[in-house]
């Protein structure tokens, strides 16, 4: 649960963000605030072009915001250069883990190199570099021998840990990530979660992406709904999942499916859709 | 909202080929053997499909639920081969079926709809245009009786703006507006059998349950029998009378869907149901399922 | 990606047929058993002993003037390749990351350098800058380079849009780093197949020119000016232009061949190949079983 006291890891205010040159300029994210307090689990839900991962990218700084502020570990990041970024982003204080593992980890390198670049980034000798990605490997429970592949020879749930573990390389404060355990099948999304849950519970705030409520149920915190750009809502998980109060809520509870739906939401669902058109 | 009810009787009535009790489609102990690897993929499953029943079939990828679907369909890929038992559709053994018979049959008797629907249907050629196409050669209908029934289709699996969208390419529409248009394709012929394999894994989830509550509405409204196939365990619950769990190509769990999710035999399928309870809603919605959640959800 | 190469019959013959060429562009005038610029008496004899491919119409030794014309020949060709290459990889490289302005003038100038019909061209500068083989092939090579230039833009673009170099980003990589670590060994293989391609392209350049008399003065030998002047006498030597005909064939052939070869075993497609090859051969194997079960 998140601990009041502590202080934000990720603070983001007002944020709007547009895409596209002059004319065909659209907007994105439309006065989005969130905050991710220390060692807290942030799901972020919404469906496919509702800004959620123009969220994740804009706090990367690989998307500029127009207005609003983005503080990362106290640093407010807005305006700042290329080369300010370069030096934040060696700290490792932030990481990101991509819903796709295959394409996350480039097909020439080895495990081992994907797994250090982080820290050679950084400046850490070789070495050394291996010596601190090695006990990661328990920690996502792989073997050392993995580390001499090419991600074409692991399967999709091993590949998926591998882009965890390269995750933590550098001890980051927060991790987002966006779809992590969508693309894997049941046995290897338990693991993934398994490890995720390990990781909350060492401190590290994480910020799942999904558009399904249902695969963050079980491990965020707090929720965030995006709709049309905008944040629509926010709360505890469970609040949000018993108690939900905007309609876009309300039917991604109705829509998520699960082992006792009844033929009678289809009804409910069918007024809800019909509602949102009018939001 | 015009709905399959509202449509003009069509040429034929689905049931009409398929009395209310006859199987439509009946796959009976099917075995599956690649001949690339000499190795049996799927290892004997049966299963039988009345008009208005669904049937699901829940397995990770590689499984044999894709295989078993094609076998079905007579499109197993190069190198596969059905090595024992046998399918019947609609009181026809496949194995005797003679190329053209197949032709017949597809469309009209048995039809599918895949995961990825984008990569099922033309991106220079209206989406419209492709309805219409299959409603001509499947029903002999004219030009214009042809583009007058893909517009009540598209209208039937509830696109807001057929017209609009009988004009439009692929790439116009989003993925949950393409796979409506595959699923009016497939049901344009007046199919008695529909096979939906994974058609909404790629789909946001409140457009999965969009897609889902169609089938389920077609399935009520014209006594079409579904071949439901996913990973998730849930999807299949949601619209199925019966359920098949597979693992290795083996069928470990078969039965009512509420057996099998009350009453779960094999590990595999316990997992499955451990992994929804611990990590889904599940673990919100009916460790408190009272009136509370029930208003929250019907306000 | 060099063993991979070799594993196919195809690079095998190329490099068989590229490094015997280039063998004789090193030893061919010393291996000549004439001088090839000496005459004799017997002019345009038959295929003799003495002669293995005859004499021409001033009584030099054909085989000798083919083996010594060969430097000229190869020489150039390389030449329009790596001046090209420099010429278009570097800006192709650069494009993707120096920003709007040099991306929109490095494609145009790309696109006015494709417009420019070579052969033409390079005739038109062997006019205005003398006649040299040098000069001629160094218009040629600029002239050539937006095939480097697109192809190493394309490789840098396709690798700058990849998830793994955004993750490199978000570490805090730089662009050089990107480039040593990501963008290089992506790129490489498509470079190698133009490079292949483009020596192929030159050849025919060379001998092109040469046949036209432009680049080398007349009595030094060349593939091209042997097959101009074969050409004259074809009256008494039918067969003639056979000879020099075969070489640069062969040579253009075992580029074109090299360039398949690398661009069939690189990157996905040639692991998709390797993998193709190895289903084709199972599915032979499995053949007698199909036709059983069918039965």
């Amino acid at each position: 649960m998140p601990a009041e006291a502590n202080p934000a890891v990720l603070q983001i205010s007002d944020l709007d963000v547009y895409y596209g040159a002059r004319r065909r300029r659209r907007q994105a994210l439309d006065g989005v605030s969130l905050q991710v307090s220390r060692g807290e689990t942030v799901g972020l839900i919404g469906e496919t072009g509702s800004g959620k991962s123009t969220l994740a990218r804009t706090v990367l700084g690989l998307v500029p915001a127009a207005a609003g502020h983005i503080r990362i570990d106290g640093e407010a990041v807005a305006g700042y250069s290329r080369r300010q970024w370069r030096t934040l982003r060696r700290r490792g204080v932030i990481q990101y883990v991509f819903q796709d593992p295959l394409r996350s980890l480039d097909p020439d390198v080895t495990i081992e190199d994907s797994l250090i670049e982080p820290l050679l980034i950084q400046g850490v000798g070789r070495t050394e570099a291996l010596r601190r990605v090695r006990p990661l490997l328990q920690r996502v429970h792989l073997d050392t021998e993995l580390l001499a592949r090419l991600p074409g020879e692991l399967s999709g749930g091993q590949r998926q840990r591998i882009a965890v573990a390269r995750a933590l390389v550098t001890e980051p404060e927060l991790v987002i990530l966006d779809e992590p355990v969508s693309a894997l099948d049941s046995a290897n999304r338990v693991e993934v979660l398994e490890i995720l849950k390990q990781l909350r519970a060492a401190g590290v705030a994480l910020v799942f992406i999904s558009h399904d409520l249902g695969s963050v149920a079980g491990i965020a915190d707090r929720v965030a709904v995006m709709y049309q750009g905008r944040l629509v809502e926010t709360g505890p998980t469970r609040q949000v999942i018993t108690a939900p109060q905007h309609v876009y809520t309300r039917l991604l509870v109705g829509s998520a499916p699960t082992l006792h739906s009844a033929a009678a939401d289809r009804a409910e669902r069918a007024a809800l859709r019909a509602a949102l058109q009018h939001v | 909202m015009t709905t399959l009810s509202e449509l003009e009787a069509p040429q034929r009535t689905p049931v009409s080929d398929a009395a209310p009790d006859q199987v439509v489609l009946a796959v009976r102990g099917v075995h599956i053997h690649d001949h690339v690897s000499d190795r049996e993929i799927v290892h004997g499953i049966s299963f039988e499909l009345t008009p208005g029943k669904a049937v699901g079939i829940v397995g990770e990828s590689g499984s044999g639920k894709t295989l078993t679907c094609r076998a079905a369909l007579g499109i197993l890929p190069e190198h596969f081969a059905v090595s024992g038992g046998s399918i019947d559709i609609v009181g026809h053994d496949i194995a005797e079926l003679s190329p053209a018979q197949w032709t017949e049959l597809r469309g009209s008797t048995i039809s599918a709809v895949f995961q990825d629907p984008a990569s099922y249907l033309n991106p220079s050629i209206r989406v419209g245009a492709q309805i219409a196409e299959v409603i001509r050669v499947k029903t002999g209908a004219t030009r214009r009786q042809a583009r007058h029934r893909a517009l009540e289709l598209l209208a039937a699996v509830q696109l807001r703006n057929p017209a609009l969208v009988y004009a439009q390419f692929t790439y116009e529409l989003s993925g949950g507006m393409l796979q409506r248009v595959l699923i009016a394709a497939a049901i344009a012929a007046d199919p008695t059998v529909v096979i939906a394999d994974e058609a909404t894994t790629a789909l946001d989830v409140t457009v999965q349950a969009e897609i889902l509550d169609l089938l389920a509405d077609l399935q009520e409204r014209t006594g079409l029998a579904l071949l439901v196939v996913s990973h998730d365990l849930a999807v299949v619950a949601q619209l199925c009378d019966e359920v098949l769990v597979m693992r290795e190509g083996q069928v470990v769990e078969q039965g009512t869907t509420a057996e099998v999710l009350h009453h779960p035999q094999h590990e595999y399928t316990r997992m499955l149901i451990a992994e929804h309870e611990q990590y889904g809603l599940e673990r919100y919605l009916h460790s408190e399922l009272s009136a509370e959640v029930g208003l929250n959800r019907a306000g | 990606m060099v063993r991979r190469v070799f594993a196919l019959r195809t690079g095998k013959l190329a490099v068989g047929i590229l490094v015997f060429i280039a063998m004789l562009a090193i030893l061919g005038p010393i291996l000549a058993p004439h001088d090839p610029l000496g005459s004799t008496a017997t002019t345009l004899a038959g295929p003799s002993g003495k002669h293995w491919l005859g004499t021409d119409y001033l009584g030099r030794d054909v085989f000798s003037r083919l083996l010594a014309g060969s430097r000229a020949s190869v020489v150039g060709s390389v030449e329009v390749a790596l001046v090209a290459l420099v010429v278009g990889v570097i800006p192709g490289l650069l494009s993707v990351y120096l920003g709007r302005v040099f991306e929109w003038v490095s494609l145009r100038l790309a696109d006015t350098l494709i417009a420019l019909p070579f052969l033409v061209f390079a005739v038109a500068v062997t006019a205005l800058l003398g006649n040299g083989i040098t000069q001629a092939m160094f218009v040629v090579g600029v002239l050539v380079s937006p095939l480097f230039f697109r192809v190493s833009r394309a490789a840098t673009l396709s690798v700058a849009r990849s998830q793994y170099v955004e993750l490199a980003l978000i570490s805090g990589a730089s662009v050089g780093w990107i480039v040593r670590r990501h963008a290089w060994v992506k790129v490489l293989p498509a470079i190698a197949v133009a490079l292949a391609q483009t020596m192929g392209v030159g050849f025919i350049i060379v001998s092109s020119l040469t046949f036209l008399g432009i680049g080398v003065q007349p009595p030094a030998p060349t593939w091209g000016g042997l097959l101009a002047s074969d050409l004259n006498y074809l009256h008494f030597q039918p067969y003639a232009p056979v000879a020099p005909a075969v070489v640069i064939m062969a040579t253009v052939w075992g580029c074109n061949l090299l360039a398949d070869a690398i661009r069939d075993v690189s990157g996905e497609n040639g692991r998709a190949l390797v993998n193709s090859r190895k289903a084709r051969s199972n599915r032979l194997a499995a053949q007698p079983l199909l036709v059983e079960s069918s039965r």
